[in-house]
């Protein structure tokens, strides 16, 4: 592994879609959420009309803590988008809150992860409209 | 178990297939490596341009339609067509699809292709790739993660972790599929490698190294599909379909399929075995998508060859080598072959099957699985089992 971690590409944004835009515009306020739905309490994620445990669509926005614990990793050696420097991790999540969902994020430990580590996430702003959540070590 | 589908059974046979060469720049389109391999396709069968009321393929935007290809090739009034989106995962649904056409008798003879400047045009791996348009980009993309190495190893660290799946297992995969394609004058890779090489070669995405990584490749593979009844009048040994099998459902960022070690095959694998009337243990070759080396590994305990977690060991012992207990892409594979997208594993396990792969063959060769991409990144997957006629 290597000393210390890159970042990854500045100035990727996401294209929210219609299903999603609330969401990120939350997490743009740092508060991260699901959905619930309103019929049978099933959260989800991510973002979409159908609650695929009951087919319901009622449902809202439920503010969750962002931790977890690491399912995966890895450490990206060569740049697969312009603006990146290497190396730099990327992680796959199994979010507490929601039973069988994963999260991919940033990585914000000075170590490399460690499988069923615990995990909060930390809010990056990336501007005032833009929020990404990258992970570390939970305390 | 649907009851028509195992009356598609043995219904249908491949009974030709065609290659342009395999390159890293073609200089042409893929129009017109589509249309060679057609022609070299129905050259094989004994068929003319004529014969074909059918074309078939799948695409994601890099490649010559149906539509284009027909009139090209003097078909002026096709009877039926497939222009399927996708990528790998659909590469076999594609070949399933024109069966069952050939089965309901919409068209007698079908042809299906896959032509791809994979190398020289659209760079499958990621380099100068557009974004893929898919509503889970946007919670991977800003993190510099979007691209199929990254995504393989992503899913093959999780193997590693839980399992203790190692580099070298890994390894030994590209050292044995190399061999074979040493083995295989359409290998674009033919110079033997050893496991210090693999272990030497450069990161691309920790696990994964440069030898993980299947060939970006220029080519076209086509194949003839017609009914079992006309085949055995063609010049070729016919090659039965037996089963075909359509794989989906969550994928993993939708908590329906919580287990990133697991793919889609899992679940389509006994429907497959079902109506064919086979198991593992009858197959005596195996064509399994290998995008990268871990595809295979998670594969062949997705079909059953192993138990969960064991594909390493597996693959180690020997067990996948030409001489071993169930030789795996026998061609080389996409590590080594080349990458046409899934379509040139069932034409070299129509090969095996026909008796012609030459120094590669496995003496005795009767019934083949060649598979799809197992139903990571998107929740699909397909899979063909063919049989010797
Ligand atoms: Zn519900």
């Amino acid at each position: 592994m290597p000393d210390r971690y890159g970042r990854p590409p500045r100035g990727v944004r996401p294209t929210p879609d219609r299903d999603s835009k609330d969401w990120w515009d939350r997490l743009a306020g740092h508060e991260f959420t699901v959905q619930r739905c309103d019929t049978c309490h099933t959260d989800r994620f991510p973002a979409r009309a159908f609650c695929p445990a009951c087919r319901t669509e009622r449902w809202h926005w439920e503010a969750v803590s962002p931790e977890g614990t690491v399912e995966s990793w890895i450490v990206n050696r060569r740049p697969f988008m312009p603006g990146s420097t290497e190396p730099y991790v990327v992680v796959l999540v199994r979010l507490a809150a929601v039973p069988g969902c994963l999260i991919h994020g940033g990585w914000d430990g000075d170590l490399e992860p460690e499988y069923g580590q615990a995990v909060q996430g930390v809010y990056a702003d990336m501007g005032d409209d833009l929020a990404l959540l990258n992970w570390r070590p939970a305390e | 178990m649907a009851k028509r589908l195992l009356e598609f059974r043995d219904r249908t046979a491949v009974v030709g297939v065609g290659y342009t060469p395999f390159t890293k720049d073609s200089g042409v389109s893929t129009l017109t490596l589509a249309c060679r391999a057609i022609m070299a396709a129905l050259d094989d069968a004994g068929l003319g341009p004529g014969d074909v009321e059918g074309l078939a393929t799948h695409r994601v935007g890099d490649s010559a339609a149906p539509s284009l290809v027909g009139p090209a090739l003097g078909m002026a009034d096709p009877t039926w067509y497939l222009d399927q989106f996708g990528g790998g995962s659909v590469s076999h649904a594609v070949v399933a699809q024109a069966a069952l056409a050939v089965a309901a008798g919409v068209a007698e003879t079908v042809v299906c292709y896959r032509a791809i400047n994979a190398r020289s045009e659209f760079r499958m791996g990621g380099t100068g790739r557009r974004l893929p348009v898919s509503p889970e980009v946007q919670y991977q993309a800003p993190y510099g993660y979007f691209a199929p190495p990254q995504q393989y190893a992503m899913y093959a660290n999780a193997h590693m972790q839980k399992y203790g799946t190692k580099a070298e297992h890994f390894g030994r995969l590209a050292v044995t599929q190399r061999a074979n394609a040493v083995k295989n004058p359409r290998a674009l890779m033919r110079t033997p490698i050893t496991l210090d090489d693999y272990l030497a070669s450069r990161w691309i995405a920790e696990p994964f190294r440069l030898l993980d990584c299947c060939l970006e490749t220029d080519g076209a593979c086509a194949l003839v599909v017609t009914t079992a009844e006309r085949a055995r009048s063609l010049r070729r040994p016919p090659v039965l379909i037996s089963g075909a099998a359509w794989g989906g459902g969550d994928s993993h960022l939708s908590g329906g399929r919580a287990d990133p070690t697991t793919t889609a095959a899992a679940a389509l694998a006994p429907r497959l075995y079902a109506q064919a009337g086979l198991g593992p243990a009858d197959i005596d070759v195996a064509e399994l998508y290998d995008c990268f080396t871990y595809s295979v590994i998670v594969q062949l305990e997705d079909y059953g060859f192993c138990a969960k977690g064991e594909g390493g060991p597996y693959v180690a012992s020997g067990a996948t080598a030409l001489d071993g207990a169930l030789p795996v892409n026998t061609h080389g594979g996409f590590l080594s072959e080349g990458y046409v997208h899934g379509i040139n594993h069932i034409a070299e396990a129509v090969s095996q099957l026909r008796g012609d792969a030459g120094d590669r063959q496995v003496a005795g060769a009767e019934v083949a699985l060649s598979t799809a991409q197992p139903g990571y990144i998107l929740p699909a997957t397909s899979a063909l089992l063919l049989r010797k006629g």
